[in-house]
């Protein structure tokens, strides 16, 4: 990736965007004010409600956290299509598995941790059958994806190049820290990596994407 | 708290909110930090652009026909192992039980059988049959001997002393067959479980019982 395709510095362009006081680091008890509504009451109740094989449980599990997990599958994947895929195989795999889940974490916890690795999975397939294409052309042949009120495009899109630079860990760290607002801990159990090991993989990654977000505004200075 | 630009990094890694305020306090009057924590926060600022929580009225359908349709396939393919899978969940001292008890079932049928139908019924060379068997067979012979001999000690008085030649005859016969006897027992002794050998010290028993028999006719 040579740029990050935008023509101002992403520094100036997310300026508008960002908010003094919300950095996440900041926050210690972060993880209560993002997830209210997955208290360990209703994450236990739905996990027994699942096992019993109640489809409305599956649907409540799907409204409260289906749209993170399509967003989350994503931004791992790339497309609104493949990002279904992968949902819809998280739920069945789910179903499928549920007698194994004996509740060392979270609930939701341990049904993000097969999202992430069904997204692996999806895209190892994909790149073994040589369906993907390389990242510029994809990013440009990609149909336009709906996006949140008052995004802004050319951000989004060298936000998804720089991430697409990290290595697979200090994505999918920085995708669940940043974007989801996962805590380290639930990250840790997810990832099966430590929650140390949680914070010095998202440390490197908003080091790298700096320093790749960065990089146009230095080409340019050069330039001048 | 007192910060300095060398605890930036560090803050950045594992701050906490304390340290944080104390960051941007300081940051306040150093350009260079101020300008690494507005990036900072830049970054995370910038990472809400990739949050799309639109809905898909589709998809939840298209989920819910896909774990019916599970659903039912796993109910009617469910093998004998899957139904026990709930085993898996009981706890585990009841696990343990479980598998004692099949253990010792188990070990009940193969003994059972091995009795039955094992090689100790049906197989007429097994070392069990041939010790049961010759354990059968001289305790038999022990108690024929005893009534022999009880069938001698009645008839002795007339052959310590013959009064006929037929007598002495009989008592000639007799020392004779005890001969006999003694030489097969002593064979037998050396080789047990030959029957032939006891079949003979069975026939010479036989004719020391008739000749005792008739020692004691002859007396009556």
């Amino acid at each position: 990736m040579g740029s990050a395709g935008a023509t101002l510095p992403w520094e100036l362009r997310i300026s508008a965007v960002a908010r003094e006081g919300t950095s996440r680091v900041e926050l210690s008890d972060r993880g209560a004010q993002s997830n209210p509504e997955t208290g360990i009451p209703e994450d236990a109740a739905l996990a027994t409600a699942c096992r019993a094989g109640d489809l409305h449980a599956f649907e409540r599990l799907y409204r409260l956290q289906g749209a993170r997990m399509k967003n989350l599958a994503r931004n791992l994947l790339g497309t609104t299509s493949d990002a279904e895929d992968a949902v819809q195989e998280t739920f069945l795999k789910v179903q499928r598995s549920i007698a194994s889940f004996r509740g060392q974490s979270s609930f939701v916890t341990w049904m993000f941790r097969i999202l992430v690795n069904t997204c692996h999975d999806l895209r190892r397939r994909r790149m073994r059958r040589k369906e993907v294409v390389p990242e510029e052309r994809e990013e440009g042949a990609r149909p336009a994806e709906p996006r949140a009120p008052g995004g802004h495009p050319s951000l989004k899109l060298a936000l998804n190049r720089a991430i697409a630079q990290l290595t697979r860990h200090q994505r999918d760290v920085f995708l669940l820290y940043e974007v989801e607002g996962f805590r380290h801990a639930e990250i840790a159990e997810m990832l099966e990596i430590s929650e140390s090991a949680s914070k010095n993989t998202l440390f490197q990654a908003k080091r790298n994407l700096r320093q790749v977000l960065e990089a146009p505004r230095s080409s340019q200075a050069g330039g001048a | 708290m007192q910060i300095t630009c060398k605890d930036r990094e560090r803050i950045f890694l594992d701050g906490s909110a304390h340290e944080w305020r104390g960051l941007e306090f300081h940051a306040a009057s150093c350009a260079e930090c101020a300008e690494e924590v507005r990036a900072w926060k830049a970054l995370s600022a910038a990472a809400e652009e990739l949050r799309d929580y639109q809905e898909s009225p589709a998809l939840w359908p298209r989920i819910a026909t896909a774990l019916a349709q599970q659903a039912e396939q796993s109910v009617m393919g469910k093998s004998w192992l899957e139904r026990l899978a709930f085993w898996r969940r009981a706890p585990m001292v009841w696990q343990a039980a479980l598998a004692g008890a099949l253990a010792l079932l188990m070990a009940v049928t193969a003994g059972y059988l091995y009795l039955q139908s094992g090689p100790g019924k049906g197989d007429p060379n097994s070392p069990l049959l041939k010790d049961r068997t010759l354990a059968q067979v001289e305790r038999s012979e022990r108690d024929y001997v005893k009534a022999i001999d009880k069938l001698a000690a009645e008839a002795k008085p007339q052959l310590d002393l013959p009064a006929s030649p037929l007598m002495a005859s009989y008592n000639e016969k007799l020392i004779m067959l005890d001969s006999a006897i003694d030489e097969l027992r002593m064979q037998a002794g050396q080789n047990p479980s030959n029957a032939h050998l006891r079949y003979q010290l069975l026939a010479m028993y036989q004719g020391k019982k008739v000749t005792l028999q008739d020692v004691l006719e002859t007396k009556r």
